[in-house]
């Protein structure tokens, strides 16, 4: 067990650059590949979000959402949420997918092979930046300014960070037992979106059963989604969250032993698989 | 543990599963791509690999490359292995320069390295303005003078070459032959994998045939070379018939009476 962390730890770390290059020169391919190219990395969440917005604040009419005492208006308080689910998501679908869309690569070279979830995860770092940027500038001309509080978000930053590898070191490795797993994995994720309280408030679930909110408490995407409307919004800090905070790790040290011990257990088998 | 020898196998099998024809029998079959595979190969000595399709030869450079684990028997290698492999790593969308980066980075060099290795490589792969334009433009010859150019750029001890200098023309082939040789002179260890005869020939100081997943032959090229050549035309002169009783009879001894197989959570955790 703590042979293969140390192994897919290791492997990672000395493999920085290779890292960084896989995902840049990914990112780069891929605004070639459009005409527009960054645009859409910017107008792809923010048609989106207008969408959710049009329906859920428009239409059902939710105006503003009233947390810990702060009130924040509906567009704004959906954007401070969904800015991290649009890192998440895409982390974790194309996760997935991590190790099966280089298999051209790993049967012709001897190649880290557990580096792959880690590059998937830089790219979409990448565009989840290039969205923050954006997300401030709609704040700031909002009147929501920065505050010291924003900092914490490079801590909520690094939880995601982590959670997408952890996760798709398992889920990456089952894709290649089972192309069945990342389709498996696409449904649940549209699931997710509406079961993690993203779109609506949690404190809708007040007169829920205690198991239902510890299940919806126990989602590690929450807890992202979370800090980063507390940054941005609350303001009361990562200690605040301290339940949450040893659930969210809990779950995370899981999924990274589990998968560091699928990724160690066959590391060498892959060329065999496809 | 012997210093001397670069690559040692003992007894070496490398096993396949195939999938069964029809669905009534469940149990899947299992198959030698390589079976018994003994050989040394010293420092410095550049051998060539022949074998009709299908016979194991990409299966044995991807074993050497340390790609693909063996089943059975023993596989010793002393220094850095690297198999030459033309298109692989090569993004379309990107400019040749940035793919020289990109397969740099794939292979595990760092910046500064792959800074110093790109002008040899620009040199090497004579592709001129062509460095600048996306390799979706490139013609398959030109890919492959960029993809090997790269490759050859490396420092590894051993090269395992597949059937690398397939693609490109006669010009370049001949320029990589060179290029292998001055490699040879440096006392790398070469394994060169080929269908043309005259190049192995011209080119390798030993020979192994593989036949159906078993060594044939193992010595000098010359002698093998002939050998094979014969075994070649004996071949295609067989009728279509008997044609296909040979690869059966080569099948059927690469077959392995099949055992259970394995459930997705003994694979796991076995």
């Amino acid at each position: 067990m703590f042979e293969s962390v140390n192994y897919v730890l290791k492997e990672n770390f000395s493999n920085l650059y290779r890292i960084y290059s896989i995902a840049k020169y990914e990112l780069l391919a891929d605004m070639r590949d459009s005409n527009l190219g960054l645009f859409w990395n910017f107008a792809h969440p923010l048609i989106q979000v207008l969408t959710y917005w049009f329906a859920f604040g428009y239409v059902l009419q939710r105006r503003a959402i009233t947390t810990y005492g702060t009130t924040v208006k509906f567009p704004f308080w959906l954007v401070g949420g969904m800015v991290i689910w649009f890192f998440i998501h895409p982390c974790i679908t194309n996760g997935c997918n991590a190790i099966y869309s280089k298999v051209n690569v790993i049967t012709k070279m001897k190649f880290p092979v557990s580096v792959l979830p880690a590059t998937v995860v830089m790219k979409e770092l990448f565009n989840h930046l290039c969205l923050m940027a954006m997300v401030f500038v709609i704040f700031i001309i909002g009147g929501i300014y920065p505050c010291l509080q924003w900092f914490e978000l490079i801590y909520y930053c690094f939880c995601a960070v982590v959670l997408g590898i952890s996760l798709s070191l398992t889920t990456s490795v089952l894709n290649m037992l089972a192309r069945d797993v990342r389709k498996m994995v696409m449904a649940t994720m549209r699931l997710l979106l509406y079961l993690t309280p993203i779109l609506w408030d949690f404190n809708r679930l007040a007169n829920a059963p205690v198991w239902v909110k510890f299940i919806m408490k126990a989602n590690p995407i929450f807890y992202c989604v979370q800090g980063y409307r507390d940054c941005f919004f609350f303001h009361k800090g990562i200690m605040f969250y301290w339940k949450s905070m040893v659930m969210f790790w809990g779950v995370n040290v899981v999924l990274l032993v589990f998968g560091s011990y699928m990724m160690y257990q066959f590391r060498h088998k892959f060329i065999d698989m496809i | 543990m012997n210093e001397e020898y670069a690559i040692e196998f003992r007894h070496v099998s490398k096993i396949y599963t195939l999938k069964s024809k029809n669905k009534e029998h469940k149990i899947d079959k299992k198959f030698y791509a390589l079976k018994d595979i003994s050989f040394q190969v010293p420092k410095g000595e550049v051998l060539g690999i022949l074998g009709t399709n299908g016979s194991g030869k990409s299966t044995l450079s991807i074993i050497l490359a340390g790609i693909s684990e063996i089943d059975e028997g023993e596989m010793i290698i002393n220094g850095e292995q690297a198999l030459i492999a033309i298109n692989t790593g090569l993004n379309n969308q990107l400019t040749g320069e940035e793919n020289i980066d990109l397969k740099g980075a794939l292979l595990g060099l760092h910046k500064e390295e792959i800074d110093k290795i790109k002008q040899t490589v620009i040199d090497f792969a004579e592709i001129g303005d062509f460095l600048y334009q996306p390799v979706k433009k490139y013609s398959s010859g030109m890919k492959a003078r960029l993809g090997f150019s790269i490759n050859l750029a490396l420092d590894p001890d051993i090269f395992i070459v597949d059937e690398a200098l397939s693609v490109g023309d006669k010009g370049f082939a001949a320029k990589c032959l060179r290029r292998m040789q001055s490699l040879k002179a440096e006392g790398k260890t070469i394994i060169f994998i080929s269908h043309s005869l005259p190049q192995v020939r011209e080119f390798c100081e030993k020979a192994m045939w593989i036949e159906g997943g078993y060594i044939k032959e193992y010595g000098d090229i010359n002698e093998v070379c002939d050998h094979y050549a014969a075994y070649v035309d004996y071949y295609n002169g067989l009728s279509k018939k008997k044609r296909k009783q040979v690869n059966e009879e080569k099948f059927e001894k690469r077959v392995i009476p099949n055992d259970n197989k394995k459930g997705i959570l003994s694979r796991i955790f076995g």
